[in-house]
């Protein structure tokens, strides 16, 4: 169970430029759901994200997740639940462009430091089921779009997080592509990961297996 | 007013020291009060990224401090040889009114910093920060400690005049002294002799019952027996001479700097002793802790006990 409860995030640009991203925000996310956040540019779709990931702190109200608060987590504590707990999907995919495919995939596990054969284990089994395997040693740069997608959703499950996150994934792919991306989802879903994507492409409204789509607008939840 | 490159350094570090130090105070003052974990309101949020920011300033402070003790002990040693009449940094210290204050103030500083350290190493190693409160209002209370220090430090060089003769420690670590001193050399050596291998063993004991409380005043004890009989006893075998009791001298090259290795043996077997009475932490680190401590004062032992053994078996005689 994922919960935010009176979540306000204001960005504090200097002394008199303040924005109010999220304003007393309460939402839940059930284990296992695929949710939608609908929202235009800067309606706070990221920030919800980003508090869900602890990559930010709120500046006021709670982040939950599985009765941790990981809001008040200090940021050593962060980093360790965002390792265990988080597969992160960009829209700009945030692949290092000089190395492999089976570099990038690997990187979630260098922290943990598994062992050599298991870490093998995970790499063939991501690469295999996001059908990149065929391409492990190119240098993910000389990738199309559509590949360095699935390279960045490897690199997203590799760790078998419990929750995906998903800033607008398609933003940077064709709708053949994004068609394609969204049955990766449907699948991803079928393994009950918990997947919260923030878009704006139409293309993820209605989809018969999203449980809810949420409407973010101006830092609120429009009912 | 001495200023050699030494003393400089240490006068500079003084006044960074004392800049981010007033800010971490006045922050500190802040988080000790409005401090309340359980909060999740703006002033709380705001409050968890400054304690993370004041105790960085902190803890470099504190960790540039510690070691700089030794290097302030280095310093006066450096400064006797221009000074008539000392032989090492005793006459220094007691050069000027302030030289005693100051470095009793200075050895009271450097358990009080390691144990603000401890406590914040404690602290981060878990996520709810249970002892935020605690370090923070320790640390307003040490402030004043740490001023005090930077102050005194500031006094002392700037009293020391080097056309003035001052006493050698010959004359100040003598039984003929008048000073306060001269009153260890009243103690009967088997008995001072009783009194810290008889408090060693009482640390083993304590050690052993996994008395937190006994184990910290037995190392209380540790401190000062064991200064007493490194200047009354143990210091004689060192320097083989009979009638030398300076606790300085053996900081010098011409005895391999072995006063330093005594010195952190002493104080680092001590302090985890201290802590561990101080506050009561969780049982692996207070585990941890009772070993260090246990394992730094058996070293310390070795290392005294080593001196008069080595003399006795090349001598025949003891002093």
């Amino acid at each position: 169970m994922i919960e935010l409860k009176n979540v306000t995030k204001i960005y504090e640009i200097n002394k008199n430029n303040k924005v109010t991203a999220l304003n007393d925000v309460s939402l839940k996310f059930k284990e296992g759901e695929l949710i939608v956040l609908k929202g235009a540019s800067g309606s706070g779709k990221s920030t919800i994200l980003s508090l869900l990931a602890a990559l930010s702190k709120p500046t006021s109200g709670e982040v939950i997740v599985d009765g941790k608060r990981i809001s008040k987590l200090p940021d050593n504590f962060a980093s360790v639940y965002r390792r265990d707990n988080i597969g992160f999907i960009f829209q700009k995919y945030n692949l290092i462009p000089t190395l492999s495919v089976k570099e990038n995939i690997l990187i979630p596990l260098i922290p943990s430091n598994p062992l050599e054969s298991e870490a093998q284990e995970k790499l063939a089994k991501a690469m295999e089921r996001f059908n990149i395997a065929h391409k492990k040693d190119a240098i993910v740069r000389n990738l199309s779009g559509g590949e360095q997608q699935r390279v960045a959703i490897a690199r997203a499950h590799i760790n078998d997080p419990k929750i995906i996150i998903a800033d607008e994934p398609t933003a940077n792919l064709d709708e053949k592509l994004s068609n394609h991306f969204i049955q990766i989802l449907k699948e991803l879903k079928s393994s009950n990961k918990t997947i919260i994507v923030a878009t704006h492409d139409p293309l993820f409204f209605d989809l018969d297996f999203v449980d809810r789509e949420i409407q973010v607008h101006n830092g609120k939840i429009v009912l | 007013m001495i200023l050699t490159p030494e003393v400089l350094a240490i006068l500079i570090l003084n006044i960074v020291f004392f800049f981010f130090g007033a800010i971490a105070f006045i922050l500190s003052i802040k988080i000790f009060l409005k401090w309340d974990i359980n909060s999740s309101d703006k002033l709380q949020y705001k409050l968890e990224k400054q304690s993370f920011l004041t105790a960085t300033i902190i803890k470099y402070i504190f960790a540039i401090k510690l070691p700089l003790f030794l290097f302030f002990i280095f310093t006066l040693d450096k400064i006797s040889s221009v000074l008539t009449g000392a032989m090492c940094a005793a006459g220094v210290v007691d050069a000027t009114e302030f030289g005693i204050y100051l470095f009793m103030l200075k050895i009271i500083n450097i358990y009080l910093f390691g144990f603000w350290l401890n406590l914040h190493y404690l602290d981060i190693k878990n996520e709810n920060m249970p002892y935020t409160k605690l370090k923070f209002g320790f640390f307003i209370a040490a402030f004043f400690l740490f001023i005090a220090e930077i102050a005194l430090e500031g006094m002392m060089f700037g009293a020391i005049d080097v056309d003035k003769m001052v006493s050698c420690c010959g004359t100040l670590y003598s039984s003929s002294a008048t000073s306060y001193i001269s009153n260890i050399f009243l103690i009967d050596t088997p008995i001072l002799l009783a009194l810290f291998y008889g408090n060693f063993l009482l640390l083993i004991l304590f050690y052993f019952f996994k008395n937190r409380y006994l184990f910290a005043i037995a190392n209380l004890f540790f401190i000062v027996i064991s200064i007493i009989s490194l200047i009354a006893f143990f210091g004689t075998y060192i320097y083989e001479l009979p009638t030398h009791h300076c606790p300085f001298c053996f900081l010098q090259k011409d005895y391999y700097y072995v006063g330093y290795v005594i010195y952190v043996l002493l104080f680092v077997g001590t302090f985890y002793g201290l802590s561990i009475g101080l506050i009561d932490i969780p049982q692996k680190e207070k585990e941890k802790n009772y070993k260090i401590s246990l394992f730094f004062n058996t070293l310390y032992i070795v290392l005294v006990t080593a001196y008069p053994i080595i003399y006795y078996i090349k001598n025949g005689v003891w002093l």
